[in-house]
Parts: structure tokens; sequence; C-alpha cells
């Protein structure tokens, strides 16, 4: 009834800035990460609750899924690389820090609360404004209605991201490239170097899960035609596949030729732009399909969209460009200078 | 909505908030973590609830999305926090 849903949502609302203050208050980073995979499970909860199960598919597939595995990595690296840091430059930090004086460290935390406060002020007062200023009732969604037969599809935030304002969805796509080309150009991979059998729990699993995962990614990207889904979801469950074998170290995931990732990754920004490009050279604006077609070509956009999404997320986790030697000989990262050792030996 | 689905609903929500004491009071990792995976396996029952309550079949694939994920996050666990191998 009413009442029990009423009572519901008050839980959640109590429950989800309370989750949300213990999460940065918590001196423990372990505890903060479970905490914020159980923010994530909250938030996509209270997305349902406000009926926008698209946000809430993608905060289940991202908040909950995927930042967890990479929180709990990064969390490990972490812990290893502050031991080894403690003991190099134990004496250098130890001068760094004498050299801020205590009163300025108390004079520096009322002004960081103050201008927080303020900070947290002029939103609260920007969101009254712009409540007050909505049209009761109104909103974009009837002018959206009013337009869905012409998008080609049946989902009116589907119709909004692939087709209305295409070119938000375009640069979006193109952020998330960047941000690939970025970490590529930093570092590369580091896989382990042996072959390490999982065990019989973790191979079942992972011959289970991989498989029933990248059938849900292609699922959603096809159902986002006519109700919540679409790439980022679809594309987000095909990362956490990458993921999941990334973390089994199955060989097969060594053995993926380097171009081949390449060409993944750009794909779907590739085929969004030059979609973009010809849409322009035909006459119409940007990413104006042609409308008996439009459902066609959302669904184009979409799928290469989705496999780059996932292998970009997926390149993310694993936080470097690909092995540059091929991977079946030595595998793992190893320089110019290992390989001429090794080509010296042989001739030995 | 009737009332069957909605106070159980309520109830899983209930159990959720309960089970945050098991997060913040630990002691070990593995009991924050599985209190975690009990916050997800309780999320897919609200989701599927509510999806037969409301009629609404959409709440069935995020809860598919969450059963699928949530396992994600146990073996980076399991791998990575609960004693895993040296990598």
């Amino acid at each position: 009834m009413m009442d029990a849903m009423g009572i519901f949502d008050m839980v959640l609302a109590l429950a989800l800035p309370w989750l949300g203050w213990r999460l940065l208050a918590s001196p423990d980073l372990f505890r903060a990460m479970v905490l914020f995979i159980s923010l994530g499970l909250l938030m996509a909860l209270t997305w349902v609750r406000l009926q926008a199960p698209d946000v809430a598919l993608a905060e289940a597939a991202i908040g909950a899924g995927l930042t967890g595995a990479l929180f709990l990595s990064a969390l490990r690296r972490l812990e290893r690389l502050s031991e080894a840091e403690r003991r190099l430059a134990f004496a250098g930090k130890r001068e760094e820090e004498d050299e801020i004086p205590p009163e300025r460290h108390r004079r520096a935390k009322p002004v960081a609360y103050g201008l927080a406060l303020l900070l947290l002020a002029v939103f609260v007062l920007l969101l009254a404004w712009s409540l007050a200023q909505t049209p009761a009732g109104g909103g974009l969604g009837p002018a959206v209605g009013e337009q869905l037969g012409q998008s080609g599809v049946r989902s009116e935030v589907t119709a909004v991201l692939l087709n209305f304002r295409g070119y938000d969805t375009l640069l979006e796509v193109m952020v998330l490239f960047l941000a690939a080309l970025g970490v590529w150009s930093l570092t590369r991979v580091r896989l382990p170097l042996q072959d390490e059998e999982p065990g019989p729990v973790l191979a079942t699993l992972v011959r289970l899960l991989a498989p029933l995962m990248i059938m849900v990614a292609g699922y959603l990207v096809w159902i986002g035609g006519s109700r919540a889904g679409g790439a980022f979801q679809g594309g987000a469950v095909l990362a956490a596949a990458g993921v999941l074998l990334l973390l089994a170290n199955v060989t097969v995931v060594r053995q993926i030729p380097a171009a081949l990732l390449r060409w993944g990754l750009a794909l779907g920004p590739l085929l969004f732009l030059l979609t973009a490009v010809v849409c322009v050279a035909a006459g119409g604006n940007l990413l104006e399909y042609p409308p008996q077609r439009a459902g066609a070509w959302i669904l184009l956009i979409e799928s290469a969209s989705a496999v780059s999404i996932g292998v970009t997320l997926a390149a993310l986790y694993a936080g470097g460009r690909p092995p540059e030697p091929p991977a079946q000989d030595r595998g793992g990262e190893q320089g110019p200078g290992r390989d001429a050792d090794a080509d010296a030996g042989g001739r030995q | 909505m009737s009332w069957q689905y909605s106070s159980a609903a309520l109830f899983l929500l209930l159990a959720i908030v309960a089970g945050l004491g098991r997060i913040l009071r630990g002691p070990t990792a593995a009991d924050s973590m599985l209190a975690a995976q009990l916050f997800g396996t309780c999320g897919v029952a609200i989701l599927l609830l509510l999806a037969r309550g409301l009629e609404w079949e959409v709440l069935q694939d995020i809860a598919l999305v969450f059963a699928l994920l949530a396992a994600l996050a146990a073996v980076a666990f399991a791998l990575r926090t609960w004693g895993g191998t040296e990598r």
C-alpha cells in the first residue's frame, strides 16, 4: 500500500545522506570502499523510486559493480606502494610536514569549513531558485513525446540521447576515448607473467558468468530502443566481463592482439563521428538521420559504442596500454633489453 | 501495488539498514564485504518485488544487472584482499 512505500522512501531518504557522511568520514579506506558499494545500491534503488530506470541501470552497473572491483584493486596497489614509500622516503616526508607551521593549520581549518558551507548555501539557493522557475508539470517531457514518432526508437531517453541531442552523446563517447588514450599514454599494463590456473571455483564462475555478461550486454543495447538500456549500460556490463577475465587472469586475455584492442577502442567514436560527418555532407544537420532509417542508424551506433565503451572501461581498469611483445611468448611487459638478453642466451 | 509486495520490500530495505552496522563494526574485512554482498541480494529481491508489484518490467533488467555485477565485486575481493595470491 501507499503507506509502506512512503516509509520505504523515507528510510531511503534518511539512509542515503547518512551513508554518504559515514563513507566520507571513514578513516579506513577498505571500509569506505564497502560503504561506497552499498551507497551505489541505495542510489540505484532511489533512482528507481524517482522513476528513472535508465540512471538506475547505469548506477547498478558502474556504481555498485565496476567501481567496487576497481577500488579493491587500487586499494591493494596503494597498500603495497605505501609500504615501499614508507621505507624509501621516511626522512624526506618528515621534513616536508614540518614546513607548515601548526598555527597556519589551525587558521586554515575554519576557512575551509566556511568556504564549504558557503558553497553549499549557494548550491541550495540555486536549487531553490531553479525549482521556483520550473513550470509545474512541465519540463521537456511533452515536447519529446510529441516528436518521438520521428526518432526511430520508442524509448524517450534513447531518442534524446541518440537523436535529438546526439552530439552530447558523441562528445561523451569522445571523453571516454580520450580518458583511455590518456591512461594508455602513461604506462603499459602489467599482467602477471606466469600461467596461473584459476582454481576450480573461479574457473567455473568465469565460465558461467562471462558469457552471460556478454549476452546481457547485447540485450541491454537491443532493449534500449524501446525501454531502459542502451550503449552505456551495455558497455558497462561488457566491461564487467572484461574485468572478470582480467581478474581471473585467463590466458585468452593475454592473447588478444593489441591491434584488435585499439580498433575496439576506436570503433564507436569513429563510427559516430563518420555518421555525423556524413549527415552534414548529405545536407542535413549534425547527426540528422533520415527519419525512416533512424532506428537502424541508432542501433548501429549504439552497438559500436557499446563495444568501445566496454573495451574502454576494461582498459581503464587494466590501467595501461597492452603489452608490446606477443603475449604467448613471454607474456607481460618486458623491455627490449630483456629480449636482447634472451636472444643472446639462445645463441650461446 | 498490493500491501504484501510493498511491506516485503520495506522489510528488506530495513534489513539493509541493519546490515550497515555490520559494515561499520566489522570486525574483519570479510564481514564488511559479506554485508555488502547481502545488500546486493536484498537489492535484487526488492527490485523483483517492485517489478511484480508495480508491473514495471524494466526493474527486472536492473535486478539482472545487479545480480551479475555483485559477483564481480565478490571475485575482486576474494582475489585481491582476502589472502589472495601475491600478484
